[in-house]
């Protein structure tokens, strides 16, 4: 019998690929390593990342589902949440416990009830609804609160280069 | 392009050697002489030293060939930063020997860190089984050869090593020797990991006790290591000098020990709640939950009487999970993994000091109903606020309250009536006598107890229906905040239609449009500091959500 996280891996995937949750695919690179994972989340409807598809790592780690997996952009994308170099900030990917900012509350936080649609859904609503009080990249937070029309820009721009155009 | 340049590299190096050889040969003609003045010429040393170092690769790669196939990039990677500080090591370490530095001393550490390398690639590959679906024979038979050979030649060095150092004395060997003792006792926990994978992967079933077996295998051969590097640091320090070059791996072997040692007591103490506190679920029980799904390893939960392999518990939420699902989970939180309330919460492993609050806790439990105890955001008994304020407490010493921990973390916003107890962290302040009185047994300790956890509940209650009002006052001063907006622009348009009147009557009307403007910029600060209060509230909801 595989380890307890490969196993429930594999009930993730087979969950996800059963009933795909709207915009959203996802699953492992490789069938040999269940461990790193790829998802493509189409940026939502009403929102300056509509129609991008962005590409983004999951990696998770041996003791999943107690601690959460690590989540990274592939695709260029600027967003108040996501790190320069592609890191995802949200709660959802934190583990309970001290909080310094305050500003996330614990329900929010990682636990083994939450799963990778999960994540891949708070996701796409942090694209639609970015969190500027505690961001992961302050350009973009700032520029999102004090120049919205050319964040909406960066964003379109994002989304034509994350289709190839 | 990468591959052409390396084979170019080898190409050179080797013709490089072959004109260095023949260059000596043809100058003295005989073997022993060309090579002496192969040994005392730089430059041909120089050339040599690439050629072994290219030696060195080649053989690398074929021994990764022949027992890893393709490298993964995170091995890869591990291999890079391992390496880096290896060298770096070896380097401090060279400064120490720069006495016994030869071209054989050279070698020797050579093939110490080639070996390493080795050592690596097996520990990762072997945690590698546990990520892929599809382990072939192909894998076991290069892990198992890999992991047999490298133990043969860890054994053999130290053992040369003790021979040398027996025979000569202390040496540059005692080095290699620990080294090489370390790097056994690395391979010895890889295998016994493999070991308990393949277990693993052979059963029909899942296997729980895997975790627990690790853990004490981790917690044992760690303290091997940690054995090892002391006794390595203490002779070294007698024969030769401080040995610099071990001190970071021997801070890693120690902080990787500590936390094998608080992994096992978490475990053990996950474990014994677990047995103690909560209720194990039969299967009529189970068969009354709609959702028989266990939430942390998504599997469905069956209910076999008398087999150990399942045993499902109950939490006081009435949630219901595996007990090893529970088990590791509890390793890292004391909460419920579906709705987050706290489960009594034994003593987490810094507040070790604080024992004579745990007792209370976990003997309480016996005593009342498991569903309700401490849950204490809602009460459920109609007398909770009147019966339970005078009886007994005159056991406890007064300051018993303010030590609780619940009352030591958050940050209350200062306000009215009643402010919760101050928290003095310190019990230092306690006698011994006070706290046997308070570990004891006896009924009315135990009584005396529960009072005392009522009654912070009690406070507690009390301190969150103050916050919801405050919550009202913060939302009702924020309306207040745009009607005196309204109000200083109205008076700002009184002042400019009053104009002509104030410059005729200098002294009361102006002097009451500055105090207004003052008030407004009061409110205004005011205004902010609530929103940081407000803020600092719905932390400490969250905060004291989950330590209740
Ligand atoms: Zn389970
Ligand atoms: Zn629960």
């Amino acid at each position: 019998m595989a380890g307890s996280a490969l196993r429930r891996l594999m009930a993730e995937f087979k969950q996800l690929t059963q009933n795909p949750p709207e915009g959203i695919v996802a699953g492992p690179i490789s069938e040999d390593n269940f461990f790193e994972w790829e998802s493509l989340i189409t940026g939502p409807e009403g929102t300056p990342f509509e129609d991008g598809v962005f590409v983004a790592n999951l990696s998770f780690p041996n003791d999943y589902p107690l601690s959460p997996p690590s989540m990274k952009f592939v695709s260029e994308i600027f967003h108040p949440n996501i790190y320069p170099d592609g890191r995802v900030c949200i709660s959802i990917l934190h583990p309970p416990g001290d909080d310094p900012t305050g500003y996330e509350s614990s329900s929010e936080r990682w636990s083994p009830v939450q799963s990778i649609e999960k994540i891949l859904i708070s996701v796409v609503s942090m694209l639609a609804e970015p969190n500027d009080e505690s961001p992961a990249n302050v350009d973009a937070a700032k520029m999102y609160r004090e120049d919205r029309s050319k964040f909406n820009d960066i964003a379109r721009k994002s989304v034509r280069k994350s289709l190839g155009l | 392009m990468v591959r052409f340049r390396s084979e170019l590299v080898i190409l050179i190096s080797f013709l490089l050697t072959l004109t260095v050889i023949i260059n000596a040969f043809l100058h003295k003609k005989q073997f022993y002489p060309s090579i002496v003045y192969l040994t005392k010429s730089n430059s041909s040393m120089a050339v040599i030293y690439l050629q072994a170092f290219v030696l060195t690769l080649l053989v690398g790669k074929l021994m990764n060939k022949i027992f890893f196939g393709q490298l993964r990039a995170i091995e890869l990677e591990h291999l890079f930063e391992r390496s880096w500080y290896a060298i770096t090591e070896t380097c401090l370490a060279f400064t120490v020997f720069r006495d016994d530095f030869s071209p054989r001393f050279v070698t020797m550490f050579t093939l110490l860190l080639f070996l390493k390398c080795f050592h690596w690639l097996a520990e990762d590959r072997v945690e590698y089984m546990e990520r892929s679906p599809n382990i072939t024979l192909l894998f076991h038979s290069r892990i198992v050869g890999l992991m047999a050979l490298l133990m043969l030649l860890d054994l053999h060095f130290v053992n040369l090593a003790y021979a040398h150092t027996m025979a000569k004395g202390a040496s540059v060997q005692l080095v290699f020797g620990f080294e090489y003792a370390i790097l056994f006792v690395n391979i010895l926990s890889t295998m016994t990991k493999y070991l308990l994978h393949t277990i693993d992967l052979q059963n029909e079933n899942p296997w729980e006790n895997k975790g627990i077996f690790i853990l004490y295998s981790d917690l044992i051969l760690g303290f091997i290591r940690v054995l090892l590097y002391l006794t390595f640091m203490s002779l070294m320090f007698k024969i030769h000098t401080f040995p610099l070059f071990a001190i970071r791996p021997m801070y890693l072997s120690l902080r990787s020990f500590k936390k094998s040692l608080n992994d096992v007591i978490l475990s053990r103490r996950a474990i014994r709640n677990l047995n103690i506190m909560y209720p194990d679920v039969t299967p009529e029980q189970l068969s009354q939950y709609p959702d028989t799904i266990c939430i942390i390893c998504r599997e469905e939960m069956t209910a076999q009487n008398g087999d150990n392999s399942q045993q499902i518990k109950k939490l006081p939420c009435d949630h219901i999970f595996h007990k090893s699902c529970l088990r590791s989970w509890f390793q890292r939180q004391q909460t419920c993994p579906t709705c987050r309330t706290s489960i009594l919460r034994p003593p987490a492993p810094q507040q070790q000091a604080n024992q004579p609050q745990q007792p209370p806790q976990q003997q309480q439990q016996p005593e009342t109903e498991p569903a309700t105890p401490l849950n204490n955001r809602i009460p459920t008994n109609p007398n909770f606020f009147i019966n339970n304020n005078r009886n007994n407490i005159g056991s406890i010493p007064s300051d018993f309250f303010a030590n609780m921990p619940g009352f030591a973390a958050p940050p209350l916003p200062p306000f009215a009536f009643m402010p919760p107890p101050l928290p003095p962290l310190n019990l230092n302040g306690l006698s011994d006598q006070d706290l046997n009185q308070m570990e004891g047994n006896e009924r009315h300790n135990v009584e005396a107890r529960i009072h005392c956890l009522r009654n912070i509940s009690t406070l507690l209650n009390a301190s969150m229906l103050q916050m919801q009002q405050y919550m009202n006052i913060c939302a009702a001063s924020s309306h207040l905040e745009n009607l005196t907006q309204t109000k200083t622009s109205i008076e700002n348009d009184l002042k400019f239609i009053n104009i002509p009147e104030v410059t005729n009557k200098p002294a009361k009307e102006s002097d009451e449009t500055v105090t207004s403007s003052t008030n407004v910029k009061q409110v205004e600060e005011e205004d902010e500091s609530d929103a940081i209060r407000r803020r600092r509230l719905q932390l400490f909801e969250a905060k004291s959500s989950s330590q209740n």
